[in-house]
Parts: C-alpha cells; sequence; structure tokens
C-alpha cells in the first residue's frame, strides 16, 4: 500500500520532469509536422521556390557558421558569450569596403588600351586583398578586444566579463556609426562578381538563378571551414587550443601559455568572422554599422543549436538555422517577416530541451 | 631611465595618440571643445566650429593627463623631478607625433580636395582644419608635437607636486575629518531626528519642485522616475536574485501595450478606468514574468541573458508585424491613450504626472526595501551567491527566481503604464533593444542590488544627457565605454550594496565570532 501511494504521489521526481519535456517536445514536433503538411497539401509554392530558398539558406548559412564557429571557439576556452562577436563581424565588413572603394577608384589602362578601374581590371587580386583586409582588421579587433575588456576579468565571476562583452558590443556599434555614418552603404563589387547574376537553372518551368556571389561565399566558406578543421586538429596550436580547452590549469603546467592561446583563439575567431563580413557585403550589398547584430545573434544560436563548444557542431548549427530560416517560413505558412522570430524560437526551443545541442557533450549544470 | 620605463611611457603616449585620434575620427573634440567655450561663458552657434582656444583646452587636459599617468609608473617609488621629465616627455612626443601623422594624413587628403565625409562621416573640410588650428598641414602637425609634449611634461610635474604634498593634504584631511566627527557629525548620526529632518526636506522638494520648474524639467524628470521604476525591478532580477535578463523591455511592453489597449478608444474600444487599467497593465506583466521564466528557469548566466534578449525581440518584432496589426494596431502604435482621473476630475498636467510618477516611485523604493530586507531578500542574496549551495541549504531556488522576476516585471509594466499613459501613445519603436540596455547600465553604474544606487544610476544616464544635449550622439559609446570599465575597475558600482549586518553584536576590540552551526535558521 505504501509503495503504491508513493508511485501515485503528487510531487514529482526529477525523472518524470524529463518525460514531461520529452513529451512536450513530441508534441510540439507533431503540431509542425501537421502544420507543414497541411500547407503542403495547397502546394502554394512550387520546386522553382523550394529550390531558391534552400539556396539562399545554404549560402546564409554558411556564413553563420562562420561567425558561429569564433562563439564555440571562445566558449570553449574561456566559457563566456564573446557578446561583442557580431560587432567583429561589422569590422570585417567594412575593411572590405573600404579595400574594394579604393581599388575603384585607382584607374588602370586593361589589355586593349581603354581605362578600367583596377578593381575590374585585377579582379582577382582585388577580391584577395578584400578578404586580406577584412579578417586582418577583424582579427586585430578580436585580438585588443580580449586585451583590453576580458583579460582583466580572467578570474571573476561569470556576470562580470559577459557584462563587459555587452559593453564593449555597444561601444563598438556606436563607434561604428559615429565613425562611418549611419547611412547604408553598398558594397561596389567587380564586374565578374555582379550581384544577382549566375547560373540560370531551368526548374519546373521557371529559372532559378545561382548567384556567382553566392557561390563563391558558399565555397569559400566551406573552404574556410575545412582550414580551420584542420588547423585544429593537425597544428601544434590547434593541439594547444584543445589542451586549453580541456583544462587551463593542466595545460599551463604542460608548458603552454594559456594567455597566448587565447589570444590567438580570439585572433582566429576574428578572421573567421571578418571573412563571413566580407561575403556579407558582396553578397548582400547593402550594409551599415548594424549588419553585425542580428547575425551575430543567430550564429550564437546556430552555436548552441550545433552545441556551444563543438566546432563540426557550429557548422551544421550555422547550416541549419540558415535553411531553417529560409524555407522554415513557406513551410509553415507563416509571413516572412516572421524569420527572424523563428530564430529566436529555435534558440528559446533548444535551450529549453536539449541544451546541449546536436552534437553536443552533456553539458554539467554549471556549463548551462 | 631604463629601459623598461622607457617603453611603459612609450605605450602611455601610445594609448592617449590613439585617444585623440579616435576623438577627432568621432567628431568628439569639435563637441567637446564646443562644450568648452559654453562653460567659459562664449556663445556658440549650431554647427558652429568652436574657437581654437578651447580645443588647446581640451588637448591641453588630454596632454596633462598622459603626462601624469606616463610619471606615475610605479607606487611605491618616490619621484623626482630628473626621472619624471624624461617620462612625461617621451609619452608626450609619442602621442604627439602618433596625432602629427594622422594630421598629416588627413590634412593631406581633405586638401587634395577628396570629401572625406563619404567615408568618415565627420571629418569635414572645416574639422580637419579646425584639427590643424586653421594652420597649414605641417606647421598644424608640429603645433601638436609640441604641444603634446609641453603639456606631457606639466602633468609630469603636478604629479610630483601632488606627491610632495600628499603627506600634508592626508593629515590635514585627517584632521578635518576628526574635527567634523567630533563636533558635529558624530552628534548628529546618533540622532534619529536628523534622518526624519532630512526625509523632511526631500518630501518638501519633491512636493515642491514639479510646481516651479516648469514643463520640460517635468518631462525630464518623468523620465527619470520612470527609469527609477524601471531599474528598481531590473535591480531585483539582476541586482539580487543574480539573473542576467536582457529582454527587460519585453515586460515594460506588455505593461504598455496591456495599459493601451484597455484604455484607448481604436483598435478595441475598451475604455476602462485609468486605475483600473494600471492594475491590469501590472498585473499582466508580472504574470507574463512567470510564463516566461517557467520554460527557462533551468538556465544561468549567459544562456538566460541571450535566450531573454531573444523574448525581447520576439514581442518587438510581433509588435512591428502585420500579424498583430488588428489586435495592436501594428507598426503606427496605439494612439489616444487615456490619462490618469482622479474622483471625475482629470488629471493630466505634466504636474499632477510627475505627482504621480514621484507616488509610484516612492511607493515601489518602499516595497523594494521591504522585499531586500526580508527573507525573501535573503534567499535571492543566496541564489545570487551560489545556486547550488543555496539550494543545498534549503533555498527553493526556482520559486525565488521565478518570484524575483515576476516582481521585476510588475515594476515593469508599471513604468510602461505610466510611459504610455504620459505619451498618450506607444508603438513599436518605443520598446527597442535600448530600452533594456539602457536600464541594465543604470543598475549596473549605479550599483547592482543597491536602491540608492539605482536612484543615483538613473540620474546620471537618463538626466545628465538631456541636460548636456551636445552630448547626446555619444551617450550609447559611453554607455558601452562604461560598463567595460566600471567592470574591470570597480564592479561594484558607484554606491554599492551595503549587505544588512546581521550578526550578533560582540564586544569591541574583538574579532567578530563566526556563529555557532547550530545557531539556527536566522542567519
Amino acid at each position: 500500500m505504501e509503495a503504491l501511494r508513493k508511485k501515485f504521489s503528487l510531487t514529482l521526481p526529477q525523472n518524470s520532469i524529463r518525460i514531461i519535456r520529452i513529451i512536450a517536445a513530441l508534441l510540439l514536433l507533431a503540431l509542425i509536422i501537421v502544420r507543414a503538411m497541411d500547407v503542403a497539401a495547397k502546394s502554394q509554392f512550387g520546386a522553382d521556390t523550394w529550390l531558391r530558398l534552400s539556396v539562399s539558406g545554404l549560402i546564409i548559412g554558411g556564413m553563420y557558421a562562420l561567425i558561429a564557429i569564433g562563439y564555440t571557439l571562445v566558449y570553449g576556452i574561456l566559457f563566456m558569450i564573446n557578446f561583442a562577436h557580431g560587432e567583429v563581424m561589422m569590422i570585417g565588413t567594412f575593411g572590405g569596403y573600404f579595400v574594394f572603394e579604393a581599388f575603384n577608384a585607382i584607374q588602370v589602362s586593361g589589355a586593349d588600351g581603354s581605362q578600367l578601374s583596377f578593381l575590374n581590371a585585377y579582379p582577382v587580386i582585388a577580391i584577395l586583398l578584400a578578404f586580406l583586409a577584412g579578417m586582418t582588421i577583424a582579427a586585430l579587433s578580436g585580438l585588443f578586444l580580449e586585451k583590453i575588456a576580458y583579460r582583466p576579468l580572467r578570474g571573476a565571476p561569470r556576470l562580470v566579463p559577459l557584462i563587459s562583452a555587452i559593453g564593449a558590443s555597444i561601444f563598438l556599434q556606436n563607434a561604428g556609426q559615429l565613425l562611418f555614418g549611419p547611412q547604408r552603404r553598398q558594397y561596389i563589387n567587380p564586374v565578374v562578381l555582379d550581384r544577382g547574376i549566375g547560373w540560370n537553372l531551368e526548374v519546373a518551368g521557371s529559372t532559378v538563378v545561382l548567384t556567382y556571389t553566392g557561390i563563391f561565399s558558399l565555397i569559400l566558406s566551406a573552404i574556410l571551414m575545412v582550414g580551420l578543421y584542420l588547423l585544429v586538429q593537425r597544428t601544434k596550436l590547434g593541439r594547444a587550443m584543445r589542451a586549453v580547452a580541456q583544462d587551463k590549469k593542466t595545460a599551463a603546467l604542460m608548458g603552454i601559455n594559456v594567455d597566448q592561446i587565447i589570444s590567438r583563439t580570439f585572433v582566429i575567431s576574428g578572421a573567421l568572422a571578418g571573412a563571413a563580413g566580407v561575403m556579407w557585403g558582396i553578397h548582400n550589398g547593402l550594409f551599415n554599422y548594424f549588419v553585425g547584430f542580428l547575425p551575430g545573434i543567430k550564429a550564437f544560436t546556430a552555436a548552441v543549436l550545433g552545441g556551444i563548444g563543438n566546432i563540426p557542431g557550429a557548422m551544421l548549427g550555422g547550416m541549419f538555422l540558415g535553411i531553417v530560416e529560409s524555407v522554415g517560413p513557406a513551410v509553415l505558412g507563416i509571413d516572412f517577416q516572421l524569420k527572424d522570430v523563428l530564430a529566436f524560437t529555435i534558440l528559446i526551443l533548444v535551450l529549453i530541451f536539449r541544451p546541449s545541442g546536436i552534437l553536443g557533450e552533456a553539458l554539467t549544470e554549471e556549463k548551462v | 631611465m631604463n629601459k623598461q620605463s622607457i617603453q611603459k611611457s612609450a605605450a602611455s603616449g601610445l594609448v592617449f595618440g590613439i585617444i585623440v585620434i579616435f576623438f577627432a575620427l568621432i567628431g568628439f573634440t569639435v563637441v567637446f571643445s564646443g562644450l568648452i567655450q559654453k562653460a567659459l561663458g562664449q556663445s556658440l552657434g549650431v554647427g558652429q566650429i568652436p574657437s581654437i582656444s578651447s580645443f588647446l583646452i581640451f588637448l591641453g587636459l588630454l596632454g596633462i593627463w598622459n603626462g601624469w599617468r606616463a610619471s606615475r609608473q610605479d607606487k611605491h617609488e618616490t619621484l623626482s623631478v630628473k626621472k619624471v621629465l624624461g617620462r612625461s616627455a617621451i609619452a608626450g612626443l609619442v602621442a604627439g607625433v602618433l596625432v602629427m601623422v594622422y594630421a598629416l594624413i588627413v590634412g593631406a587628403l581633405n586638401n587634395s580636395g577628396i570629401n572625406l565625409r563619404t567615408y568618415l562621416s565627420q571629418l569635414s573640410s572645416e574639422s580637419v582644419r579646425f584639427f590643424l588650428f586653421n594652420q597649414t598641414i605641417v606647421v598644424g602637425g608640429l603645433i601638436h608635437v609640441f604641444y603634446s609634449t609641453l603639456m606631457a611634461v606639466i602633468g609630469g610635474f603636478l604629479a610630483v607636486a601632488s606627491e610632495r604634498s600628499r603627506e600634508r593634504v592626508k593629515s590635514t584631511r585627517e584632521s578635518i575629518q576628526k574635527w567634523s566627527q567630533d563636533r558635529w557629525l558624530g552628534k548628529l548620526q546618533g540622532n534619529p531626528y536628523v534622518s526624519y529632518v532630512l526625509m523632511g526636506v526631500v518630501l518638501l522638494l519633491l512636493v515642491l519642485l514639479p510646481r516651479t520648474w516648469g514643463a520640460y524639467w517635468n518631462y525630464v524628470m518623468g523620465t527619470v522616475g520612470i527609469y527609477v521604476l524601471l531599474g528598481l525591478g531590473l535591480n531585483i532580477i539582476v541586482g539580487l536574485s543574480g539573473q542576467l535578463v536582457l529582454g527587460y523591455v519585453a515586460f515594460f511592453a506588455i505593461g504598455a501595450y496591456t495599459f493601451a489597449l484597455t484604455t484607448s478608444p481604436e483598435p478595441h474600444n475598451l475604455v476602462w478606468n485609468f486605475w483600473i487599467a494600471l492594475g491590469v497593465a501590472v498585473l499582466a506583466a508580472a504574470l507574463s514574468g512567470i510564463l516566461i521564466g517557467l520554460p527557462i528557469m533551468r538556465l544561468r548566466g549567459d544562456y538566460l541573458a541571450i535566450v531573454t534578449l531573444g523574448f525581447g525581440e520576439i514581442i518587438r518584432i510581433l509588435l512591428r508585424s502585420d500579424i498583430l496589426k488588428d489586435f495592436t494596431m501594428g507598426p503606427r502604435g496605439v494612439r489616444n491613450i487615456a490619462g490618469p482621473t482622479l474622483f471625475g476630475r482629470s488629471f493630466t498636467t505634466d504636474v499632477d504626472f510627475m505627482y504621480l510618477i514621484i507616488l509610484a516611485v516612492l511607493l515601489s523604493i518602499f516595497l523594494a526595501r521591504r522585499w531586500q530586507e526580508s527573507s525573501i531578500g535573503r534567499a535571492w542574496l543566496a541564489i545570487s551567491q551560489d545556486e547550488t549551495v543555496a539550494q543545498a541549504t534549503g533555498v527553493d531556488t526556482q520559486k525565488y527566481k521565478l518570484l524575483a522576476l515576476s516582481l521585476g516585471a510588475a515594476f515593469a509594466g508599471l513604468g510602461g503604464a505610466l510611459f504610455a499613459s504620459r505619451n498618450q501613445f506607444t508603438g513599436p519603436e518605443d520598446h527597442a533593444l535600448m530600452v533594456s540596455i539602457n536600464v541594465l547600465v543604470l543598475v549596473i553604474v549605479g550599483g547592482m542590488g543597491s536602491i540608492p544606487g539605482v536612484v543615483l544610476g538613473a540620474f546620471a544616464l537618463k538626466g545628465l544627457p538631456e541636460i548636456l544635449r551636445e552630448l547626446e550622439s555619444y551617450r550609447l559609446l559611453v554607455f558601452g565605454a562604461l560598463l567595460v570599465v566600471m567592470m574591470i575597475i570597480r564592479p561594484e558600482g558607484l554606491w554599492p550594496a551595503r549587505r544588512p549586518k546581521l550578526e550578533v553584536p560582540v564586544e569591541q576590540d574583538h574579532e567578530p565570532v563566526p556563529l555557532p552551526a547550530t545557531a539556527g535558521g536566522e542567519k
């Protein structure tokens, strides 16, 4: 009798809360599927629209992934969200923009004697230098950000560096506004990378354009991700980074200069964010000082989605978020205005139902 | 001079050079020189470039600070004139040369006819020439070098002088303190009537001031009052229970919109009584605090921050989108929100509103103090110190965290309702992320967990920018820098919270004895 009473008592043990959560998650999933099938039955969109949405999602997802890697690298080592990471990306966008502007102003004579801007005469060099400039300046800002705003706070309670990071983010955003003005600017691309032009695909009776800028961004982000993976897995620096992420004290005892590794982590994540920033400019064209805010938060969402601290997870999460954001509104039959709401909702749902993310190891209470 | 000392001086000069260049790039040199000119009693039209002498004062202050900082490299050494001269001269020279290089580049570009404003929005042709003291490039650059070095050396001498006189200043200060302690502070501190008199004076001021200082100040101070309300609420959440919530504006928006929709004739034609609507708005905000809090109670620290940020943005985007257009009027916002009425009399002049806000603030301060010093406050304190330990010692952390969230949200709801009612309008753009950031900054700058700190912070961060209108565009920049600097040098805030001391009084001249573990539940 006693056992029976215990079994049906009203106080829920820890286990049943988990069961309730799983049931809630399944219900939610079922709801989404039903809704999606409902929308699909109406067949509002053809195959061409789906393809277009998926491709654009994949392109944006690649950029999210690059930024998300920065969050994940820093979180893995310092257990803090680098709130100013989106602003680092913004700085990179401006870096690339100024290189293009400068090359556009320089006139050279082309092969047939006609006057061309340097940008169109040597597009490969111009693009390379733009990326180099954007990545360098973003990496430097990441380096100084860590030196000024985070390093003095090593060992402080966890709220303290987080507030400092929020402060740095506000500072950089407003410095960007004051320096460059609030107006939107347009990236001037070389003609070979003209926006909106690309390979035309015939799908379901209408043409789908695979833009050059998009494909270029996608390939470049893939290359950078592979490069980063090799760096972390194969090089001495990567091994040191992994060691510091696992245990700072032991790593220091093994002769690793922990402060230096942390600095280099910020440099690497800054460079990736800078590359994403230049891609953003090349692909989307319009930008201003606020360009880093939303991608920053969404990339953080992506990092959490993949399991924060996990590099392949961040890549996967970025791609996934990009696709969900662009295909999701169509699947669920909601307004495209709400794609940002969709991203935030995913973040909240992931944190409620699976805080360790898709690929993440089970986080201890302390890390969450 | 050893190598290390030279390096340190050069580093100081480098930092100051970069600061001067940054100030020039964001246009701060022009604005601040203008402020100096006004402070000296000279007039300055809008958009006019201030005089060179005020710019020299501005640069001089920075230069003196540079020399001062460069000379005092080690706390424990005694400064000699020789040491200081070398250090400050190096620092000044490095800063000056850096600024000269910048001035040469910018000046040359400006002279060649390139419009720098297309790229750097503050560098108009006049401001570049202003930075060169209206001289040619080379002369202007050289003036920068000489002036920077000179001022740095003066700063160095000031550092020596201040150190030489420090002993004397210290002894004088101590004797004054002793004197005042004997004569009056000692007597006043023990006297309970002093605090009553002080309170009376403050109350009298609160009653009289809104009547005398006019509509503009009522508006400014009303905004400060509403921010005090918001700060008190966020102080409960962040300062007391230690949960970093970045989407505080969500509760503000819920309060404002609940109030707006129940009193405005337009979308729903519910013209409720002001006081009922106010109560409903506060309740709705508190309820939303619980509803938002329930699923995210497990999260801590940074995760909580970003999830609440997400909530704030979701609410703003929803309010702005077309989906809720029929319900909340979409981007247009709700208009014609009712003002307060009392016994059938309309109650909507600026003076009346100021009184209403003052009343709400006083009530909130009273409530917040009572909560803070009750057992609830101690539970919050325990959670903010260490949640795991708090749970282990029997604090129901979930319950108290939820309570903090809903009480804080209720304050935000009250603030939102008053804000909507005073403006007779509320729209999605009133509820941007910046509101959350403002409130967070004022709580942190004032001192987390400290009620006087919240009031001070609200005055400093909402009142001061209204007075120094010229600096409006630099407000957020300064906020950001302030957050970082505060975290590094003074994380406890301007007016730190004093913990209530509940120890058993021990005899003087003894170390306080820790309570035995069996002393019971009371701390």
